[in-house]
């Protein structure tokens, strides 16, 4: 069945299906080794989560990107997803436009890239589009000021499916497999709820009153709404939850019954966090309108960082999309708290105990978890608390942060197969 | 009057029996939920060696106005310290410990 993602196009998953026919077609091919963000990159292009790319963009889909948050055709678009390469490389390899060259990742063959245009890009405009700033403090830009000072645009093609690795093999699903599920499950509505994080209290609590949003006028006798966590995982940071804790300690949530087996589902995105705030915000909603999402939670802060963002800078600038131009609806939400008066869980919108109130600060609760004192279950969900105990000693050499040993010798998310 | 940055020693029962005995349990506050907390209050000048000396460790201006993500065994110290001292002034004395 085919299925039609962002911008009205089908969602077209461009990877080879056998590996005979991958060695055949990238015989003689030049080639050029990627970083963890382009293959990913990749990921998210060839299975059409970013549709409607086919490829890594043009110099006119950028200029367009940043000047008017569209792709050349008028396709909202927010961020430039761009290959960049050293123009030495490109010189010494003679790569020229009409040439496909064969992408490397960790020494194996991984996708090829049809040349069909090689430019170069004023940085600091995209910086400034992007991020609406320059500062080199700011994680994104400093990201886009590690890239290298050329670009090549074309489409892509795996040639080598990524092997997700357990856990993550069975949170993976493409967008095509996404929609199928989906349809299985009977969801009329699905309301992706975007994390890096393990879940506590706050969080599960997000959730539901997101699902009430967008269940909104449904049936409830029958529910056809389904919440989807889906997390994103990509390069970490020393002191970030471990991944395998995120998407086990999310699964905890369902499988000890805080949410009914029928209306949510754990599943996962590549993607490296620009910390874009507002735009990012637009650019999820996109991979998970992709994703086969009719709704899309957005909290405090939503992909911000520091205070480079006002905290509903992201509920925002879904009031300046022109209508139509996306398919999916932004449910805004403020924040939940304790209320020591109300002696629950409760919202900021709705309960008046303002200056009682206790915030659910997640480096709080890090800290909880960091010092191995187990939370309260109005906090933190007991089951989830000894999951990411259990996934700390499993995958994160005892803790369930990112420490450098765990940078260093982590399991990887995928593997890939010598052709 | 100089501002302060307080460290979360979260306390369970191990820890509140240990504050007990030394007569401090009184001064530990509810913060989250039930979660009981010791504060231990460090100077500017205090914080930034601290922030300096554990790397991953930061300062929450955003919402919680403490200093978090220090390592456990660093908070352990400080708590044993406060039981030996029985009294929450430590932070100096630890930083020259460390020093």
């Amino acid at each position: 069945m085919e299925y039609t993602g962002h911008g009205g196009k089908a969602i077209v998953e461009r990877v080879v299906s056998s590996q005979s026919q991958a060695r055949e077609l990238i015989k003689g091919l030049k080639s050029v080794a990627v970083t963890g963000r382009t293959a990913r990159e990749c990921i998210g292009i060839a299975y059409g989560f970013f549709t409607p790319l086919e490829g890594f963009m043009h110099k006119a889909d950028v200029d367009t990107v940043c000047e008017k948050m569209t792709l050349a055709n008028g396709t909202l678009w927010p961020i430039p997803i761009v290959f960049d390469i050293r123009e030495e490389e490109i010189r010494e390899k003679t790569i020229e436009k009409g040439n496909t060259i064969l992408l490397i990742y960790r020494d194996r063959a991984f996708a090829t890239l049809e040349v069909e245009e090689i430019f170069n890009y004023d940085i600091a405009k995209m910086k400034q589009a992007v991020f609406g700033t320059i500062d080199a403090k700011h994680p994104g830009v400093k990201m886009y000021d590690g890239f290298e000072d050329t670009f090549i645009a074309g489409k892509i093609t795996l040639v080598n499916r990524p092997k997700f690795q357990p856990p993550f093999d069975k949170f993976w699903y493409t967008p095509n497999q996404m929609r199928q599920k989906i349809a299985e499950k009977g969801w009329k509505r699905t309301i992706a709820h975007q994390t890096r994080n393990v879940p506590h209290s706050g969080h599960e609590w997000l959730m539901k009153g997101a699902w009430f949003s967008a269940n909104g006028e449904m049936p409830v006798e029958k529910l056809e709404t389904g919440i989807l966590v889906s997390c994103i995982i990509g390069p970490k940071r020393l002191g970030d939850y471990i991944d395998e804790a995120i998407l086990l300690g999310q699964q905890k949530l369902h499988d000890a019954g805080y949410f009914r087996d029928d209306i949510h589902m754990v599943s996962f995105v590549m993607w490296d966090m620009r910390y874009a705030g507002p735009k990012e915000a637009i650019l999820h909603a996109i991979i998970r309108e992709n994703l086969g999402c009719t709704h899309h939670m957005f909290g405090r802060d939503h992909a911000g960082v520091d205070s480079y963002y006002d905290s509903y800078d992201a509920h925002r600038i879904f009031d300046q999309l022109p209508q139509g131009s996306l398919n999916i609806k932004p449910v805004r939400v403020l924040e939940w708290g304790y209320c020591p008066i109300c002696g629950e869980v409760t919202y900021s919108g709705l309960c008046g105990h303002n200056k009682e109130r206790q915030a659910f600060s997640g480096t709080m609760i890090r800290s909880i978890v960091q010092d191995k004192v187990k939370p309260t279950r109005l906090i933190f969900r007991p089951e989830v608390f000894d999951q990411v105990i259990e996934s700390a000693e499993k995958y994160g050499f005892g803790s369930p942060f990112c420490t450098e040993e765990y940078l260093d010798k982590r399991q990887p998310v995928f593997e890939l197969a010598k052709l | 009057m100089a501002e302060k940055y307080p460290i979360n020693i979260w306390i369970n029962e191990e820890r509140h029996e240990k504050l007990s005995k030394v007569g401090l349990a009184d001064i530990t506050e509810d913060v989250l939920a039930g979660m009981k907390v010791l504060r231990l209050y460090c100077t500017a000048k205090q914080k930034d060696q601290l922030l300096k000396l554990y790397s991953m460790a930061k300062y929450d201006s955003a919402t919680t106005k403490t200093i978090e993500l220090l390592p456990a065994e660093v908070k352990d110290k400080m708590f044993d310290l406060v039981i030996e001292r029985k009294r929450l002034n430590v932070i100096e004395e630890f930083l020259k410990r460390v020093r």
